[in-house]
């Protein structure tokens, strides 16, 4: 059984990262507007012509909701594995999606990460390397356990 | 299987659970509506927007300067957001005397037009706001300039 496999540390990543995800969505569910207005600064899923401002504006009244479902579901250890794998992807798509912004020179005052009203985190590289350890916890309890090999003896 | 069944019933939960605030919290939105537009924003489609260019109207390009000297609207004003105090100090007398302002910047998403727009307002010079600001412009095939020059 790897270190990452023992139970304290599973409920200590948990409790952590649970903790991250419930603050993170607060501030975005009690101002989802602002929360839409952040999500249009990324222009990734519009507002365009094409798309109007529909997508844009679902994702910002949803996301918030999954994060806290994530982040309870991590905290009290209910469906640990299954919440820390969503929690990896949603952890994923947000690199990508402050990478894809950085690299067409997108300037985000606020990420959008913890608070929407007022002077947020600005994105950068500093916050894609503190979100890769938080992928990598929520990897680390996604991935299936592995359990000590029974050491059964040659029967006597 | 078991995993993935149970992690899209994460996401569904979270998904109704928002659905559900919007709609019902009153904290909520439309989810039609761009919400950059604020009561008392006036908007211009692009075809509008020309028909004004042609009349006098002044046009102001709130991105960036490197944007503005990539390219701009003929005959508009650079009135960067983020260099608001100092332009308009300098763009003030300009505004004043002007009958129709029209503020646009990067596009649909992008918010700067909407806040130079509030601030010119609040300053006393009543000014509209493109509609998809520069993409529209371009996309529409009218004219353009690059450079430092108006």
């Amino acid at each position: 059984m790897s270190f990452l496999d023992r139970r304290p540390v599973q409920w200590a990543l948990g409790l952590l990262l649970g903790a991250v995800f419930i603050y993170a969505s607060w501030d975005k569910i009690l101002n989802p507007s602002e929360f839409a207005r952040i999500v249009y600064h990324y222009q990734l899923i519009g507002p365009s012509r094409s798309l109007g401002p529909l997508p844009a504006n679902l994702l910002a009244v949803t996301l918030p909701w999954i994060e806290l479902v994530v982040g309870l579901l991590l905290a009290t250890g209910l469906w640990r594995r299954e919440a820390a794998a969503v929690a990896a992807v949603m952890l994923l798509v947000f690199v990508a999606a402050v990478g894809a912004a950085l690299a067409r020179g997108i300037d985000l005052e606020n990420c959008g990460c913890f608070t929407v009203t007022g002077t947020g985190r600005a994105a950068g590289l500093r916050l894609i390397a503190g979100d890769l350890l938080l992928l990598g916890a929520a990897a680390a309890l996604a991935a299936p356990r592995r359990r000590p090999l029974t050491s059964a003896g040659p029967a006597a | 299987m078991k995993l993935a069944l149970r992690a899209l019933l994460i996401v569904a939960a979270g998904t109704g659970l928002g659905l559900s605030w919007n709609q019902l919290s009153g904290r909520g939105f439309a989810l039609d509506r761009n919400v950059l537009v604020k009561d008392g924003d006036q908007i211009v489609e692009a075809a509008a927007a020309r028909q004004r260019l042609e009349k006098g109207a002044l046009f102001l390009d709130a991105r960036p300067v490197e944007f503005y000297e990539m390219a701009h609207i003929p005959g508009a004003l650079p009135l960067p957001e983020e260099e608001f105090d100092g332009a308009f100090a300098r763009l003030e007398p300009r505004l004043r005397e002007s009958l129709e302002v029209i503020v646009y910047c990067a596009g649909f998403g992008c918010e700067a037009s909407h806040i130079v727009a509030r601030k010119l307002k609040e300053r006393g010079i009543p000014a509209a706001i493109l509609h998809e600001g520069w993409p529209a412009w371009e996309d529409a095939g009218y004219p353009v300039r690059a450079g430092r020059a108006p």
